[in-house]
């Protein structure tokens, strides 16, 4: 007969920054927290980051649930397995964003059982009162997953709203149809309000939202500034670390709490730059994450890059910040205006740079400045086999900027975000090794 | 079952299957414009306004896919990694551009590879939202705008109100003529195959539109002359997907002994079944039809009413389809690493359990490889249905 | 009244299963499928005819199943071990609801109802839920195939493996193994392994008891186990696992020849013939 198993022996993940090693607790109250808020009747949202309505959310002092970070947490803790299993044993295929899968497992157990899935990872995840789903660009998952589990949670309405961005093309400039972009998202963002009046007990404050925003706006400054710190030689904080700040970002923007926690940051950025702390004593190789959401259960191969010499000054993934003082916004009174010029002002920042280097668009553009701003040698991507929003374009863009910029050192590594089975650590870890190779070679040229 | 008088629109057809792009290759040397698109929600009638033939790429189940692994990423929809190979490979040479509407995930997320490898002179892509709400409505109206002048400053020609409505008429007319074939499957056993409507269908959207009207007009007559047809009478299969642009699928089915008499695909009744409603301005109609009337698993409907009624307004068509065509059983054939539908499957599959309907769930993968695994599971789905 | 004798034929694609009945089975043959074997359906066919000491002609209805079935020129029909495999199971354990085949390159759920299969889940392109999963990693470790089970119930400690592709998780056990971990551990995470993948597949059928077992995954009784655990509730056993294909077949077979008796219509039979099956056909 067999007894129990082993425990897993694994070495503790390193992060370089106090901010980031405050994270794992954050979180950890927070879900204690949703789960105390729903006892307390208080209405509870699943929702999807940077989807433009955090600050419309905490005006109403309405409960997000962040269902990607529970999925996250159930990888980072390497207990996803038995959710993805159930979604598939529910007909949802295996290739789907694991994220949903994660969630639509979890989700459609509890409903199954009248309560938490057995030993759910910290505490579990709550029935909502409602669930919030965007129609953005950014993914389809953000207009389905919800609706797929309405299939097990039939009385819980799913609001979905529209929140695109202009795209960049050759016929028409983003300034041509901006206007009828805000437009549309001003009045999807009124009708998400008209919503979450109807379907839970709050109404808007609007004084609250406009506080709200403008603390979000601040905080956007107080990110970007404190990335910004980052390119200094040696980096004091590395992607691994940014992993960890991307939750107050993504899952508190709009409080009080976000922004102390960046200024916070920021702070001990500038100490460690004074006392020229970096990440790791002897910095060989600096790299930048061109894209690509992390493995979450392979969080410590940013350790391992670490060993051998090579941190990560700078990120795509999760660095979903400008400065607001540099998007040229117009001046509005209405906060859900300012929301909407805020985003399509976001994701038009790099036009014009785009337009003035041929073959170029702004993904690329982006790689561009993060390599010459934080002296970058040499670039990583993941691919994460289940996301097919911010995945599939990688390899072109890394084929583009060597095309337009120069030949640059790259690796793309392959896993998934949450579904372990797709990770080979041994694998992993001698591409890793191959491409410092490759890095030490150019670098003595 | 082959057609008598064999020199007519089936012979066409496959001439044009076989040969994909030939007719279109032909217009290019005559001089025509050639507007190459992906998906059925790309608006075909402002392209033929602008004096395009449109031209939907289509990708090759016998052909396996490589030089597109170059640029785009394998955990694509293996469709439009096929559609892009292809592309890749050349055999759309004589395409002018491209219009890509944001339909789904693998379609949009990948519009700057298109965009950026093919280096055609024209594309474009239509950042068609995923809600049917009435500021949505007025969004993909103004993106139509945008495209529309677009277009015409590619062409330095205006396109008018007028062309639009008269393209409008021809594809409403071609639509009615796709129904009226659909009448014919209708008998038991139906006059014509499964395997010979997709192949006209996808054909069908290859060539411009007044020919695709003849020739869907010369099919009809050609299959109505047909003397009876041994009844065998085997299982009638309905298969319900995203896209299927290769009969290499339905060939499989009616080859395992079933008909295939009716359809939620594209190209299929989801493409052909809705009209353009006319209206003043005609930009409008165009918006309703495509962004309302289509029932793609890529359009958010909102709920309205109970649960029970949500799944009617969703799937209510295949159960009508089921009841109208004599359905025996349905085939949900979807691909891997497709979003749209792949999270569909338990809403869809419970719905049309509770029409009475048995389900085959397939996931399949467009390449040859899976063709034995695919056929052992239709040929035990046939016998389980038949031993009922 | 005159006996009637049915043969059933499961060529599957480790082992090629024939079985001849009349009101019960007469003989059976299990043999190996090489790649010689699906061409030579025949000479297994024969050998069981002598088994039963009957001629051919003396078979009234010939049924072909399995992974090679268009590989049997004499068969009258081809039907899915789909099919065969609820007729069989249906037959020799009426019980049961759900049936679980764990075949060398495949595993199927099938769902039963009234002795047929009403549902049904197959995987035969990932050999994680196979027995090949076990083949290969036996091989790694070099431990004998029949050995695999018995000594997985020996473990101590469990191992957890986690990687659900045949050949990292192949990898990944002899990394344990030169690690020190105990044999019979590792062999009950493979096990465990295994029963996940198929447990994971077959869940979608809405499992119903009584669970049969089928296949040569239910000769090992490591994966028997296995798969109990996962299932919570013992399972059951035909007496002879790997012919409930065939016998299904041959028992499908009986149940044509009767409907065709019944609706007075003439039996459709093959061009019968014992040769080798051609390359070409």
């Amino acid at each position: 007969m067999t007894e129990e198993k082993k425990p897993e022996e694994r070495k503790k993940r390193r992060t370089a920054t106090e901010a980031a090693s405050k994270v794992g607790p954050m979180v950890k109250a927070a879900l204690k927290e949703n789960l105390r808020a729903k006892e307390e009747g208080r209405p509870i949202a699943y929702s999807f980051i940077f989807s433009g309505y955090d600050e419309i959310i905490r005006a109403m002092d309405i409960v997000p649930a962040w269902t990607e970070n529970y999925a996250g947490v159930c990888g980072v803790k390497r207990d996803a397995q038995r959710f993805l299993e159930k979604a598939e044993s529910e007909n949802f295929s295996r290739s789907l964003c694991t994220y949903a899968l994660c969630g639509l497992g979890f989700d459609s157990w509890r409903e199954e059982l009248g309560e938490m899935p057995p030993d759910p990872p910290w505490g579990g995840q709550a029935r909502p009162t409602v669930m919030l789903g965007s129609g953005q660009i950014i993914c389809d998952p953000r207009y389905k997953w919800y609706q797929a589990v309405q299939h097990y949670m039939p009385d819980v309405p799913v609001y979905v709203g529209g929140l695109p961005y202009p795209p960049y093309e050759d016929d028409y400039d983003y300034r041509d149809v901006q206007d009828y972009y805000v437009k549309y998202i001003v009045e999807e963002l009124r009708d998400l309000v008209a919503f979450l009046e109807k379907h839970t007990d709050r109404k808007m404050d609007w004084d609250r939202l406009a506080e709200a925003v403008d603390i979000s706006d601040r905080t956007w400054n107080m990110i970007s500034e404190a990335y910004d710190l980052r390119k200094a030689v040696p980096c004091p904080m590395g992607t691994g670390d940014a992993m960890n700040t991307m939750v107050p970002m993504t899952f508190m923007m709009g409080t009080q709490e976000a922004y102390d926690f960046f200024k916070d940051l920021y702070d001990e950025l500038k100490i460690k730059i004074a006392n020229k702390e970096g990440v790791i004593p002897d910095e060989k190789y600096r790299l930048l994450w061109g894209g690509g959401l992390p493995s979450w259960f392979a969080l410590t191969d940013f350790n391992y890059f670490n060993s051998k010499g090579a941190v990560f000054p700078a990120e795509v993934t999760y660095r979903l910040v400008e400065p607001v003082y540099e998007l040229d916004l117009p001046k509005v009174s209405d906060p859900l205006e300012h929301l909407a010029w805020r985003w399509v002002k976001y994701w038009s920042y790099r036009h014009d740079k785009a337009r003035k280097r041929p073959g170029s668009n702004p993904d690329v553009e982006r790689l561009i400045e993060y390599i010459e701003d934080y002296k970058i040698d040499g670039v990583v991507m993941h691919e994460a086999f289940s996301c097919r929003s911010w995945h599939p374009g990688l390899i072109w863009q890394l084929n583009q900027l060597k095309r337009v910029y120069r030949d640059i050192p790259s690796l793309i590594l392959e896993s998934d975000i949450v579904d372990i089975s797709s990770y080979n650590e041994a694998d992993t870890r001698a591409r890793i090794d191959a491409f410092i190779d490759t890095l030490e070679a150019v670098k003595s040229q | 079952m082959s057609a008598e008088n064999s020199t007519g629109g089936l012979d066409i057809v496959e001439r044009y299957y076989q040969g994909y792009g030939s007719r279109a290759r032909e217009l290019k040397k005559q001089g025509k414009q050639i507007m190459g698109y992906l998906c059925a929600f790309t608006p075909v009638e402002i392209i033929t306004a602008a004096g395009f033939v449109p031209f939907r790429i289509k990708g090759d189940v016998n052909e396996p896919i490589t030089k597109a692994d170059t640029e785009m990423e394998t955990i694509v929809c293996p469709l439009v990694r096929s559609w892009f190979d292809m592309s890749l490979k050349g055999k759309y040479e004589f395409l002018d551009g491209i219009v890509i509407p944001h339909a789904c995930d693998s379609i949009s997320t990948t519009y700057n590879v298109w965009k950026n490898t093919l280096n055609l002179p024209y594309s474009h892509l239509i950042n068609m939202p995923h809600s049917t709400d009435e500021p949505s409505l007025k969004f993909y109206k103004a993106l139509l705008n945008t495209f529309r002048t677009s277009l015409s400053k590619f062409t330095s020609k205006e396109i008018s109100d007028q062309s639009i409505n008269q393209a409008i008429r021809l594809y409403n007319q071609n639509r009615a003529k796709v129904r009226e074939l659909y009448e014919l499957r209708k008998t038991s056993p139906p006059l014509i195959s499964g395997a010979e409507v997709a192949k006209l269908l996808i054909v069908s959207v290859s060539i411009p539109v007044e020919e695709a009207n003849q020739l869907i007009d010369s099919v009809i007559k050609e299959v109505k002359q047909r003397g009876a047809v041994p009844a065998a009478k085997p299982a009638r299969i309905m298969v319900v997907g995203a896209e299927v642009d290769d009969v290499t699928f339905i060939d499989l089915i009616e080859d395992s002994g079933a008909w295939v008499v009716a359809d939620d695909l594209c190209p299929g009744a989801r493409e052909f079944f809705d009209d353009v409603d006319v209206t003043a301005d005609p930009i409008d109609g165009i918006v309703e039809r495509y962004l309302r009337k289509i029932k793609c698993g890529r359009t958010f409907r909102e709920k309205k009413g109970d649960y029970e009624d949500y799944l009617e307004e969703r799937f209510g068509h295949i159960g009508r389809f089921i009841k109208d065509f004599g359905v025996d059983g349905v085939v949900l054939y979807i691909y891997k690493y497709c979003d749209p539908y792949g999270f569909e499957v338990p809403a869809m599959k419970s719905y049309i359990e509770s029409v009475g309907a048995p389900v085959l769930y397939l996931e399949d993968e467009y390449s040859m490889s899976t063709i034995g695994r695919l056929r052992t599971r239709i040929q035990a789905f046939l016998e389980l249905i038949g031993s009922k | 009244m005159k006996s009637q004798y049915f043969a059933g034929v499961d060529i599957g694609s480790t082992m090629t299963k024939v079985v001849i009945m009349d009101q019960a089975t007469i003989t059976s043959v299990i043999g190996p499928t090489g790649p010689e074997h699906r061409k030579l359906a025949n000479r297994v066919m024969e050998e069981a005819l002598a088994k039963a000491n009957l001629s051919f002609d003396e078979i009234t209805y010939v049924v072909a199943t399995g992974y090679g079935r268009i590989n049997v020129p004499f068969a009258d029909k081809q039907i899915t071990e789909i099919s065969c495999h609820a007729r069989g199971v249906g037959h020799l354990l009426p019980a049961a609801r759900t049936v679980i085949d764990i075949g060398g390159q495949d595993s199927k759920g099938i769902k039963l109802k009234d002795g047929r299969a009403v549902d049904f889940v197959m995987n035969d392109k990932c050999a994680a839920g196979t027995g090949r999963f076990l083949e290969v990693t036996a091989e790694e470790l070099g431990v004998s195939l029949e050995d695999m089970g018995r000594l997985s119930l020996e473990a101590k400690n469990r191992v957890e493996i986690s990687n659900t592709c045949t050949v990292f998780a192949a990898q990944e056990v002899v990394a344990r193994l030169s690690e020190g971990v105990a044999l019979p551990d590792i062999l009950a995470g493979l096990h465990e392994a295994i029963a996940t993948r198929i447990y994971g597949m077959v869940r979608r059928l809405k499992i119903e008891r009584e669970v049969a077992l089928t296949g040569g995954g239910a000769k090992n009784i490591g994966l028997v186990k296995a798969m109990e655990a996962k299932l919570g509730f013992p399972a059951l056993l035909p007496p002879e696992p790997l012919l409930t294909g065939a016998i299904g077949a041959a028992l499908l077979g009986k149940d044509i020849v009767r409907e065709a008796a019944e609706k007075g219509e003439t039996l459709k039979v093959s061009e019968r013939r014992l040769t080798e099956a051609s390359i070409f056909t």
